[in-house]
């Protein structure tokens, strides 16, 4: 009996002892530096989308304001709701395409942007929402293999429309409003005439064709390894997933008109208790040099056009925010479908489905 | 099971219990309560807020009942989820069998291969997994490349096909067959055919008035894993196979994390939930869950 119990006691003397070398550390000189560490948790993506984040906007951070950062991924939607529901805050920024944004202001779930903090007057109007600052941009534009058409591919989506000009497999993308929108370029909308989306006449266009679409895709790494095969010959898809397989020497060539603009957003959700440092975060990171910073190491599109000063040419090049770019491209109208989301998306899987 | 535990257990501590003032027939439930409480918290307590939910977000009201059995959409998708599962558990159960039958008579290297085999394909991401049947089946893969080697002209159309989706599923779930079979395969006492044998049956007929009547747990229980696991699929039909293909869990998921409509969400899982356990009770009246157990 005596053995194993003295063996307890030894064990839990250590462990004070531990304890107490542990707290004796904390009040050494580094003790007080370490009880003022700020550190804001951003939700990220994870992969190269968190690696361009650490160079252009979390050690630049860092460095000018000592607030450290600390990541948590990936993006979820869901998990916004979840967060601001229950009053436990797993991040205190992250960032939401323009529709999901618009979404989250609906739901309430948003906090309004501290403009104590965010100079209005540092950063174009449109760049600033209610309850949100833009991030970078990707647009969804039309793809194609060069090797398969080598007197010129499609450039429009009337072109997509058109299988005997253009014969082909085809891929466009299992997301409601995007497809909806190029159905109704495709027959002949005028591009500031999209929205409010006319449904009936965007799905007339959508049956004729149907037969002639392989494959719906709804994850960005399938849309690449679609278009990367040859299992398809023309996709509607993301312009940095298409330039990433570019920059590996697929023969792909994007056709820029007709694009869909897709900005992001980022804020801070609501009823955070970090909210003042999230949104020194993202007052730092909306500054042209940094947009700048990212842009440079993925092919998203800055939204300051001041950022470009600080892009190289051939860069730029890739962006899908370039001035000539945005003038042959469409945003959709978040305000409008937010509410109406919902009944769209049950009426595409529907439609997609039979 | 929990009771042929705590039972003794319970003996053991009638001594103890009278004198803290309970009664005696009392310390076997004391003995169940962490598992019950476990049970309580982690199984019945969410699926009630489920429940809940989805009758009173946003509002108090039946109405996502009534959409899910009022727009087309959900009944065809959840028709089309239990036909899909169906299918998987058959196939994956004829597959499955004669391996599982391999692996449990024979105690060679053999068996330790197959076993090997499967444990590694039930080791590997099912998402990498499915990505590799897009590159085995697709343009540039080996199967179209010795089609066109043999010419035969231009291969059918694998990919992007409601069979290359049950095919990706399989793969997925026949692990689990196999092993459920191999684990009750495996305490089969040899000799019992060796005596049927000797009582002058021919293999086919022991195999089928003996050994498979004592293999029937298994089946009953790798049945049941892959068909319930099976109905929890989606990432699987949407890279394999066509929109016609989706299944119940796509269109919950995208309620979620798309539309943030938990209430809807959970309606249609709470229809799936007792749609499963409508099939599990018919499978009951006419298999008998007990099997399960042995």
């Amino acid at each position: 009996m005596k053995s194993p119990r003295s063996r307890s006691q030894l064990s839990r003397r250590r462990m004070l002892a531990t304890a107490a070398g542990a707290a004796s550390a904390l009040a050494l000189p580094g003790g007080p530096v370490l009880g003022q560490t700020r550190t804001v948790y951003v939700n990220t993506w994870g992969g190269s989308w968190t690696a361009a984040e650490d160079t252009a906007y979390f050690k630049p951070f860092t460095q000018a304001t000592g607030i450290q950062v600390r990541t948590v991924a990936p993006v979820s939607f869901a998990k916004l709701k979840a967060q601001v529901q229950t009053g436990q805050y797993e991040w205190d920024a992250s960032g939401l395409g323009i529709v999901e944004y618009s979404q989250a202001v609906h739901e309430n779930l948003l906090e309004p942007v501290d403009f104590s903090i965010i100079d209005r007057n540092a950063v174009p109007a449109a760049n600033i929402k209610s309850h949100g600052v833009s991030s970078v941009t990707l647009s969804t534009c039309l793809v194609y293999r060069k090797d398969k058409f080598p007197n010129g591919g499609p450039q429009s989506w009337a072109d997509f429309w058109d299988v005997k000009k253009f014969p082909g497999k085809r891929c466009l993308y299992d997301r409601s409003f995007t497809t909806l929108a190029f159905a109704l370029l495709a027959d002949g909308v005028p591009a500031d005439k999209l929205y409010p989306l006319d449904l009936d006449r965007a799905f007339k266009k959508l049956d004729e064709i149907k037969p002639h679409i392989k494959v719906w895709w709804s994850q960005g790494a399938q849309s690449q390894q679609l278009i990367q095969d040859g299992e398809v010959d023309m996709i509607a898809m993301w312009n940095a997933r298409a330039q990433e397989l570019i920059d590996r020497g697929e023969p792909l060539e994007i056709a820029w008109n007709g694009a869909e603009i897709y900005t992001s957003f980022r804020f801070v959700p609501r009823g955070n208790p970090r909210a003042k440092l999230a949104w020194e975060y993202l007052k730092f990171i909306s500054e042209p040099k940094q947009e700048a910073a990212f842009c440079s190491i993925l092919p998203y599109g800055p939204n300051n056009p001041k950022s470009f000063d600080h892009i190289a040419p051939d860069v730029a090049a890739k962006l899908p925010t370039r001035p000539d770019r945005v003038k042959v491209a469409h945003q959709p109208d978040a305000e409008w479908l937010a509410p109406r989301l919902a009944g769209i998306r049950e009426r595409f899987a529907q439609w997609l489905a039979t | 099971m929990a009771g042929v535990v705590a039972a003794p257990a319970g003996q053991a501590g009638l001594a103890a219990a009278p004198a803290r003032g309970l009664p005696a027939d009392s310390t076997p439930w004391l003995l169940l309560a962490p598992a019950t409480l476990a049970l309580v918290i982690l199984f019945l307590l969410p699926i009630g807020y489920v429940l809940l939910l989805s009758v009173t977000d946003p509002a108090v009201s039946i109405a996502h009942y009534r959409r899910i059995f009022s727009v087309p959409l959900y009944t065809r998708v959840l028709f089309n989820t239990f036909t899909t599962a169906l299918t998987v558990t058959g196939v994956c159960l004829l597959l499955g069998y004669p391996v599982a039958y391999v692996m449990a008579r024979r105690s060679d290297w053999v068996s330790t291969a197959l076993l090997i085999c499967v444990a590694v394909c039930f080791w590997t991401g099912f998402i990498v997994r499915t990505y590799a049947w897009l590159v085995i089946l697709g343009n540039k893969g080996p199967v179209v490349a010795v089609y066109q080697a043999f010419g035969f002209g231009a291969p059918p159309r694998l990919l992007f096909t409601t069979f290359s989706s049950i095919l990706g599923m399989v793969h997925i779930l026949l692990p689990y067959m196999v092993l459920a079979l191999y684990s009750v395969m495996k305490k089969i006492d040899p000799n019992l055919l060796r005596a049927s044998a000797s009582l002058g049956a021919r293999p086919a007929a022991s195999f089928r008035a003996v050994y498979l009547p004592l293999t029937l747990p298994g089946v009953v229980n790798g049945s049941i894993l892959v068909f319930t696991i099976c109905l929890g699929f989606f990432i699987t039909p949407i890279l394999l196979g066509t929109p016609k293909d989706m299944m119940i869990s796509q269109l919950i998921n995208q309620q979620i994390e798309e539309l943030l409509a938990w209430g809807f969400a959970s309606a249609v899982a709470v229809v799936l939930l007792v749609a499963t356990s409508i099939v599990l009770a018919v499978y009951n009246r006419f298999a008998g869950l007990d099997r399960l157990w042995g």
